[in-house]
């Protein structure tokens, strides 16, 4: 069910393209945001997440076993990835120059999925699995750092060796990437993608220049805008907008500062519009919504069309968030998982993704690349665009927007159970 | 294989329900089974669910999303009145009018169904957005309010319901109308009956069963949609559905997810039950 997720996520762009009369963006227009927060995971009950629930026994959350880390072996010839969707490089036929390089170069021919639609949903589809015991089907899945959080402490990742087995992102990766909060060490992840949740403005609706998450919040300011302020549905994401209005750090956050943050979302609803997933692009795009929580990577896509849009990374901060590969446990092929963690730290294919994917890339080498290609393009129009990558806060973010990035709460579930229902309440009354 | 056919021909017809049988064990008595017994345990999804026959989640979850309950019956209700306006006369037509263009009209009004519901829906959007073509124009030339909108309204939420399910009106009620004698309404006219009368006294009662069938096909779906409200409307018009849709795949509560989905299937049968009890003496069913 999910490749309809996809498909009608290709098909609004579409859609909206046709309506807008552009066609220049081309395959650059395909949002990778099919569904981060899963709106239209609404779209399909997942079967297998709702079988899982009916045979439930009591699977053991065993804490994270000790076991050695994966590899050191020989690749297999076979790898199983399972990806978001418009998250990797596509040729005009559809298919990854990444990938075939990547055969090329190994030998492991690569099943690559994009079935991951949000992270809960992904989640229950492979947790009974994970549960008991047996292969996913999967060598490396890609989740949000809150997610990977979860999972390392049921005991669901396997272990890994960055040093013996990814050299490249040792070398490369940069030092923020390194011994996250969410996986000391970096034991059992490494980054695939990262980008940020701030504010997206239209000036064209806006008078003033947006620099604070009071422009977002404050009913007082707001009201001016009233309908035409966007949230998301997504719980962590607001909720940790809130946090930071109120001078929370997300991290720290107690049952006391989600509370207030709650009060602080039930007093902005009266001006929301609504709280989306991706199409909150098409409301900013279209001038449906003046200020709006945004994800970098929408916005630059988004600015390529009509450069006046804006990103923040408001005064009181931001949320980085970061996707991360990640083995699953009993992986059938982790020596071919690890071969493909360390290519796509090398800095010419981390250029080469990013080119197209747009978020934040944890290769800071990439930037240069980026830059040689823009030199070499034989067109101006990819040159202007190559040039737009390298050169945008929102691929590559400056030092001063870095200091002010936090990251997700890691919630153990019975405080993922307060958020949900406090944040269920003010998105559905 | 002929001749044990003719030894047991009792049989056959319940070998005919087989294939149908079988269909609906699988895929909704096992899954409606599975669902209450979801509904009854407790627990968290890393951590297992366990079995606690926890019947108090039933008044609990009523009475917390009673808001959206009594909402989603209402716009049902609304759609259901909607669509039968809209659709009884465009299916008279087609039946009684229709002439040689009957079957490129039944075709027109099926023609939706090419496209995805989703889709469907999804242009909506676009042609209602704020500063979109059709407001946007109304708006500049001064005849609507700048601040006018109709999405994240509970306009465009029971519009775009009334919308989706209007085929599904047409259909049942074109087939009824279709069937209907129409000497019988000419011996009516016959009979020194008006038209509006031999509509009355004739059409109707002979209809009843299409009407009977086209509410419920609105209803039902409609009461349970959510796609319409997530796409067209605002935290204010959540309906039962998208509650449903967050708690299994936000949320992972199953249970409580559970609870409200049977909840909610016992609140139809018992809204189709009374509407039978108010059309109680007429023949619902061809």
């Amino acid at each position: 069910m999910s490749d309809d997720l996809t498909e009608r996520t290709q098909i609004e762009r579409a859609i909206a393209r046709t309506f807008s009369g552009r066609t220049r963006m081309s395959r650059r227009a395909f949002f990778r945001q099919a569904g981060r927060g899963g709106v239209y995971a609404g779209a399909a009950l997942s079967l297998p997440a709702i079988l899982a629930a009916c045979g439930i026994g009591s699977p053991s959350p065993s804490a994270a076993p000790s076991r050695a880390p994966v590899g050191g072996g020989t690749p297999t010839g076979t790898l199983d990835f399972a990806n978001w969707p418009l998250y990797i490089d596509q040729d005009d036929d559809g298919n990854s120059p990444t990938l075939a390089q990547f055969t090329e170069a190994t030998g492991i021919d690569v099943t690559y999925t994009e079935n991951i639609e949000d992270n809960q949903s992904f989640f229950g589809l492979v947790q009974p699995d994970l549960a008991a015991g047996n292969p996913t089907g999967y060598d490396i899945i890609v989740m949000t750092d809150w997610m990977i959080g979860n999972m390392i402490r049921l005991g669901y990742l396997e272990q890994i060796d960055v040093a013996r087995d990814i050299p490249n992102f040792v070398a490369n990766a940069a030092d923020k990437y390194k011994n996250p909060s969410y996986d000391p060490n970096n034991l059992h992840t490494v980054p695939w993608q990262s980008g940020l949740t701030g504010i997206g403005y239209n000036p064209a609706l806006v008078d003033e220049e947006i620099t604070s998450f009071r422009q977002l919040f404050d009913p007082a300011f707001i009201s001016k805008y009233t309908g035409q302020i966007g949230m998301f549905t997504e719980m962590r994401d607001s909720m940790s907008m809130a946090l930071l209005y109120n001078g929370v750090i997300p991290k720290e956050a107690t049952s006391d500062d989600v509370q207030k943050a709650k009060e602080t979302l039930e007093a902005q609803a009266p001006h929301v519009r609504g709280y989306y997933g991706n199409e909150y692009a098409q409301g900013l795009a279209d001038g449906s919504l003046a200020i709006t929580m945004a994800w970098s990577g929408d916005v630059f896509q988004l600015q390529l069309d009509d450069p006046d849009l804006k990103f923040v990374v408001p005064e009181e901060g931001a949320i980085l968030w970061v996707d991360n590969m990640a083995i699953p446990v009993g992986a059938l092929h982790p020596d071919d998982a690890l071969a493909m963690m360390n290519y796509v730290y090398d800095p010419e294919v981390a250029a080469q993704i990013a080119e197209w994917v747009n978020y934040i890339v944890p290769v800071p080498g990439a930037q240069a690349i980026i830059r040689q290609h823009a030199a070499e393009a034989d067109n101006d129009e990819d040159r202007e665009y190559l040039e737009a990558v390298a050169e945008s806060p929102l691929v590559f973010p400056t030092d001063d927007m870095l200091a002010r990035l936090h990251s997700y709460k890691v919630l153990d579930e019975e405080e993922e159970r307060q958020w949900n229902e406090l944040f269920q309440e003010v998105v559905q009354g | 294989m002929s001749a044990w056919f003719r030894r047991h021909k009792g049989l056959v017809p319940y070998l005919f329900l087989l294939p149908g049988g079988f269909w609906l064990t699988l895929f909704f008595i096992i899954p409606l089974l599975a669902m209450a017994s979801v509904s009854l345990q407790e627990g968290t999804l890393g951590g297992g669910f366990t079995m606690t026959f926890n019947l108090g989640i039933f008044p609990e979850a009523v009475l917390r999303w009673d808001d959206q309950l009594v909402r989603s019956l209402q716009y049902g209700l609304i759609v259901t009145v909607l669509t039968m306006l809209i659709g009884y006369p465009m299916a008279y037509t087609i039946a009684f009018r229709g002439g040689r263009y009957k079957t490129i009209l039944l075709l027109l009004v099926i023609m939706p169904f090419f496209t995805s519901f989703i889709i469907r829906t999804i242009s909506w959007k676009f042609i209602l957005a704020d500063q979109g073509f059709v407001l946007g124009t109304l708006k500049d030339l001064g005849l609507l309010d700048q601040g006018f909108r109709l999405l994240a309204t509970p306009v465009a939420v029971i519009s775009g319901i009334t919308y989706n399910f209007l085929p599904f009106v047409v259909l049942p009620l074109y087939v009824a109308l279709e069937k209907i004698d129409y000497r019988l309404i000419e011996a009516a006219n016959d009979l020194y009956a008006s038209r509006l009368h031999a509509f009355l006294r004739v059409t109707l009662p002979l209809s009843i069963p299409g009407v009977f069938a086209a509410s419920l096909l609105s209803f039902i779906p409609a009461v349970g949609d959510y796609i319409n409200a997530d796409l067209l409307g605002s935290r204010n018009e959540t309906m039962i559905g998208n509650v449903i849709q967050r708690l299994y795949l936000t949320n992972n509560d199953y249970p409580q997810a559970s609870a409200l989905g049977l909840i909610l299937m016992v609140g139809i049968l018992v809204s189709v039950f009374l509407y039978t009890r108010i059309l109680r003496g007429q023949e619902l069913t061809v």
